[in-house]
């Protein structure tokens, strides 16, 4: 009985009034095309938090070192150790045995300058003692020639690896390799064996980790850091007068198996932290797999926020059918009444008006459709306009609004297919009922 | 009982209002045989609308049967009432009550529709009906385009497409002047040559003056149920015009 003929004539009283039609559809097209948008803006939300995670490394737990908040207000008093100890670290490495590999980082606020011209303007940037491993663990790549810090250098010498940027600032014209940079603050020289390739800042990470930018660094090895810096790091400024020592920045350490790792992060916090169980105030322990899986919970919230919101337009946009449709009825009383005398059954009254919503919304839905199919070209677009036009607006915005894209979820397209459908038939049956309630001898009477 | 396109008796129906009963119909008999061509008058209140509701299977009644063929409609269900309709009940009504959004050719196919008759040959017999009543031409136009006694030919062409034991027409000229009334009351007329059974009802003598058979209701019983015997025919309305003035010409209409 749900022949063509009665979708055509649906359509056929729904083009009467083509204009109160089209804002019907309407209501279901951004309906249907919110939830494709939210769902897809989410996902890709979702995606960009869980690469930065995964950037990490699931299978690393992060010991980091934070510097504790000032004790005493003025006066100098001698810098307390603060941080992860070297001792900590080894005790760590040695005792847990899921750990495969202990990664020791120490990082220094310095600025570098050309050895060749010490007149050149120092640059603020950062010193960082590692070992070879780092390079893998935060995805640095070398660029040309030249290894990062090899386990087999002399530590003795002072060899340094700039990072992209910071080389094509101290040497614009010429290989840095072999020439040297200078330390002015130390009055150190260390001799260049290798360049970086650029690499984007890492965004922070909840409040657990703060963003990184690798585009100032110099590498050295943590022995050599060791050996020509110590543990205390004193900032003199105009009078100001400041030191702290700590012995490492953080340490990262890798498990064997990625299933370990909440057992052995456990375990290290256990070592590390108080009998009581009280989190130290001076070093924070960042586990990327937990991160993980907090970030897939936080993204299902956000989905389901994000549905809920447009599951409200969708309810917005069925009530404007209902709406209409009970206004439809009215108009169409005597319609009623005619087709109920010339034999139509009550249902058939049902299903002429259940095809007519049914017609609006799956419009409204195939339209919507189209329509979240553009979010991602929307979302560039909208991104190329604001380079152009407002590129400050642009940079005050936070990096995951400019950066993330959005990703069309596969699923949301036969779900908003079937969410308008079913919109159609639920807003749609309240008003077909009341048309086939009415008394047919009535309805004939409607003027 | 075969020859019966409609038997009616001691049919009553009783409308409750809020405090008081309204006795609209206190119990009427009649029969209507085939090829009959009934005229149901009265005047507002005697109970002829409730009548027709019930002629129509539109409502049931309180009480009393109501034979269509072999099967008592009066107790028989909404869907049951709606089938009976649409096979057994042609309806023409004053304000021909066709679906403007529908051509005059899809309005004649509606209440095959409802019965899920349309097949081609159905279709052809909807154009036919068309082609009879005179709107073989117009099958594409809509009610709106039509003028209201071309729109009433085709709710005639309608109320035929389903071969229907009666065609009960309410007021059919109510809406109309006089010469189209003629048309419409002309055409009536040779259906019922034809064979057709036809109630109608209404409130004017000249239209009344066409039927076979004229039964008058007053306060929901039946007053007087005669035959016609100064029947006016279309052989009888001739002759009086020759009589009148012979030297006019006779005019001629083609329905």
């Amino acid at each position: 009985m749900f022949g063509l003929r009665t979708w055509i004539l649906g359509v056929k009283s729904l083009l009467l009034h083509p204009m109160r039609s089209l804002l019907t559809v309407l209501g279901i097209f951004i309906g249907v095309a919110s939830v494709i948008w939210l769902l897809a803006i989410g996902e890709g939300i979702g995606k960009k938090a869980k690469e930065q995670i995964e950037g990490l490394g699931a299978d690393n737990i992060i010991v980091r070192s934070r510097k504790p908040p000032d004790e005493g207000a003025g006066g100098f008093s001698a810098p307390k150790l603060f941080g992860l100890t070297r001792a900590e670290c080894d005790t760590i490495e040695s005792t847990i045995e899921t750990i495969g590999s202990v990664l020791r980082i120490r990082e220094l606020p310095y600025k570098f300058s050309y050895a060749g011209n010490p007149d050149v303007k120092p640059i603020d940037g950062r010193l960082v003692g590692c070992t070879e491993g780092y390079a893998e663990v935060t995805r640095l790549e070398m660029s040309g020639v030249g290894r990062f810090l090899k386990d087999d250098i002399d530590v003795n010498v002072n060899v340094c690896v700039l990072a992209g940027e910071l080389s094509a600032y101290l040497f614009p014209f010429e290989d840095p390799i072999g020439k040297q940079i200078y330390l002015p603050e130390s009055q150190d020289y260390f001799r260049v064996i290798g360049v970086l390739k650029p690499k984007n800042a890492t965004a922070a990470i909840g409040g657990s980790l703060d963003a990184q930018d690798f585009s100032r660094d110099v590498y050295i090895h943590i022995k050599t850091m060791e050996q020509r810096f110590g543990d205390t790091v004193i900032k003199r400024g105009s009078g100001s007068f400041s030191a702290q020592e700590f012995q490492l920045s953080q340490a990262t350490l890798r498990v064997k198996d990625v299933r370990d790792v909440p057992r052995t992060a456990n375990v290290i916090k256990a070592t590390l932290f108080s009998k009581e169980g009280e989190p130290r105030q001076d070093i924070s322990v960042i586990v990327p797999y937990e991160l993980l899986e907090q970030a897939a919970t936080t993204k299902f919230m956000f989905m389901v926020f994000m549905g809920l919101i447009a599951a409200i337009s969708l309810l917005v946009g069925g009530i404007g059918i209902m709406n209409i449709m009970l206004a439809t009825v009215t108009e169409r009383t005597r319609e009623i009444g005619i087709r109920r005398a010339i034999g139509a059954k009550r249902k058939d009254i049902i299903q002429q008006f259940l095809i007519e919503t049914i017609a609006l919304s799956v419009v409204g839905g195939a339209t919507g459709i189209l329509g979240g199919l553009l979010c991602p070209a929307a979302v560039d677009a909208t991104r190329f306009v604001m380079e152009q036009f407002a590129p400050k607006i642009l940079d005050s915005l936070p990096e995951i609004v400019r950066e993330t894209d959005a990703v069309i979820v596969p699923l949301s397209i036969p779900l908003a297919f079937c969410i308008s459908v079913m919109v159609g038939v639920v807003f749609g049956i309240y008003p077909a009922m009341r048309a086939a309630q009415m008394d047919p001898i009535e309805a004939l009477r409607h003027e | 009982m075969a020859d019966l396109a409609a038997s009616i008796k001691e049919l009553t129906k009783t409308y409750k209002l809020q405090s008081e009963e309204v006795r609209a119909l206190r119990g009427v008999t009649f029969d209507v045989p085939q090829g009959d061509y009934v005229a149901i008058m009265g005047p507002s209140g005697s109970g002829k609308s409730t009548l027709l509701n019930l002629l129509g299977c539109l409502d049931r009644p309180t009480s009393g049967s109501f034979f269509l063929g072999e099967d008592d409609v009066a107790k028989m269900d909404d869907d049951g009432l709606s089938t009976i309709r649409a096979t057994r009940i042609g309806f023409v009504f004053q304000s021909y009550n066709l679906i403007p959004q529908l051509t005059v050719e899809e309005n004649i196919e509606v209440p095959l529709y409802y019965q899920g008759r349309l097949d081609p040959s159905a279709r052809q017999r909807c154009r036919e009906l068309a082609s009879m009543v005179g709107l073989g031409e117009r099958l594409g136009h809509r009610p709106t385009q039509l003028s209201g006694g071309q729109q009433q030919r085709v709710a005639i062409a309608r109320s035929l497409v389903n071969d229907p034991y009666f065609i009960l027409a309410d007021e059919a000229t109510g809406n109309l002047d006089s010469v189209t009334t003629d048309e419409i009351l002309q055409l009536f007329e040779r259906l019922n040559n034809e064979g057709r059974t036809i109630i109608m009802v209404t409130h004017e003598d000249e239209v009344s003056a066409h039927a076979k058979r004229v039964i008058r209701l007053r306060d929901g019983l039946i007053q007087t149920d005669i035959q016609n015997t100064d029947r006016v025919t279309n052989l009888k309305k001739e002759a009086m015009a020759k009589i009148q003035d012979p030297a006019k010409p006779q005019m001629e209409r083609k329905v």
